[in-house]
């Protein structure tokens, strides 16, 4: 069905930085991948407050903060934890198949 | 869709001046270098006090303030630093302490965070920047601005302004709007906070935090301003990190004092690097950046240059 969303391939988990974000392009869209105690989460890799690239900044557990003005988001669901953000930023359904990290889009 | 920016870090990594894996270093947080400064520094906020006790009774009281608030303003990059979060790793820290840093500078905590966030996105965009502090134009708006009046006047009126629930244009561009009514209450409390202390001292007929907290903030904060002047003024008014600000090498008591915010562009470069890593930040960009060897001094003596060349 168009607009329906699939399995994507993303990354090979053995690719992903341990405890951290890694930044992964899909097609035109820039993504965050984040490896957390409780699991992988992923989510567009801009900061909707700025625009600055998350990937480039502080990562610790399950918070994500904006290397610009450290702004943060959790990770688990988007929603934001520190201002200046103020939206939910935009995360993925996550799952591993075969060592390969898929996302749902 | 939002609408990528270059940030100066990630230029910075596009350009090799720094890897991933020193960023993550450098970026790595830990509460207990801050609790270990932080003891330092109330045994130097109690030897001031001291000072001020000590000298009581006589005409040395004066100078016993202006060190006591030289130490005092130095709460301004505290502050700062818990703005950004690298103070402590355990987030909540840093809104408490960044609290109450401001309430000891008349700083709401929130309004300063979100106008310190335009700062770095618009440095010394002159129309942008919210904190720009121009050249002066002559030796006389020099000299006024280090004696930190224009800076109260602006201060007083913005409290007064966020209390009443209004905002200047400016102010709305870089507060949300779901954080306005955060912003006017922050200062309602604020100053309901100094009301208390006021009455406190009326009843009690105490007055000492007229001489342990107020009169030492007013006679320190020139000296804020002095420090403040180095990072920026005098700097083109462009873009470019590297060009728009100052690191000044100072000594290792001011370092203590201003939580090495010296290092202001390697600061500027990474917001996200806590203090305890400036310095070996320093070491990695400061052939990318521009560094004031003679420190806050030699800083001024080109402010000044500068403000003659025009004059």
């Amino acid at each position: 069905m168009p607009g329906e969303k699939k399995w994507r391939d993303v990354i090979d988990v053995s690719a992903l930085e341990e405890k951290w974000v890694t930044r992964v392009d899909l097609g035109t869209r820039k993504l965050a991948i984040y490896d957390t105690p409780t699991g992988y989460y992923a989510s567009l890799a801009l900061c909707n407050h700025g625009g600055a690239d998350l990937c480039d900044g502080y990562f610790d557990g399950h918070i994500i903060e904006c290397p610009l003005h450290q702004g943060a988001f959790d990770v688990r669901d988007g929603h934001p934890v520190c201002a200046p953000a103020t939206r939910r930023m935009r995360v993925f359904e996550t799952r591993v198949e075969n060592g390969m990290l898929q996302i749902k889009a | 869709m939002t609408q990528p920016i270059v940030t100066p870090l990630t230029q910075a990594l596009a350009e090799g001046k720094l890897t991933r894996e020193e960023l993550k270093s450098f970026m790595q947080r830990s509460d207990a270098p801050a609790l270990r400064r932080l003891v330092l520094w109330v045994l130097v906020l109690i030897a001031t006090t001291s000072l001020v006790t000590l000298a009581w009774d006589s005409w040395l009281i004066w100078p016993a303030m202006f060190i006591h608030g030289v130490v005092l303003v130095h709460h301004f990059s505290l502050q700062h630093e818990c703005v950004h979060y690298t103070v402590f790793r355990t987030r909540w820290l840093n809104d408490l302490v960044g609290q109450i840093c401001g309430l000891i500078l008349i700083l709401p905590h929130r309004f300063f965070r979100y106008e310190h966030c335009d700062h770095h996105t618009y440095t010394q965009i002159e129309g942008n920047d919210p904190e720009l502090v121009p050249l002066p134009k002559s030796l006389g708006a020099y000299l006024l601005y280090l004696s930190a009046l224009p800076y109260w006047r602006s201060k007083f009126t913005e409290v007064a302004r966020h209390a009443m629930g209004n905002l200047n244009a400016v102010e709305r561009r870089f507060i949300p709007k779901e954080a306005q009514r955060h912003v006017f209450w922050d200062a309602r409390m604020m100053l309901g906070v100094y009301a208390i202390f006021f009455l406190g001292m009326a009843v009690t007929g105490w007055w000492g935090l007229i001489w342990y907290w107020l009169i030492p903030l007013f006679l320190g904060e020139p000296v804020m301003r002095f420090i403040r002047m180095t990072e920026h003024v005098g700097r083109p008014t462009v873009a470019q990190m590297s060009e728009n600000t100052r690191t000044n090498i100072v000594s290792k008591p001011w370092q203590f004092l201003c939580w090495n915010m010296n290092y202001h562009a390697e600061h500027h470069y990474v917001a996200s690097v806590p203090y305890h890593a400036l310095p070996r930040l320093h070491e990695k960009l400061k052939d990318h950046i521009h560094v004031e060897k003679g420190g806050y001094l030699a800083a001024h003596r080109e402010i000044l240059r500068q403000v003659m060349a025009q004059a």
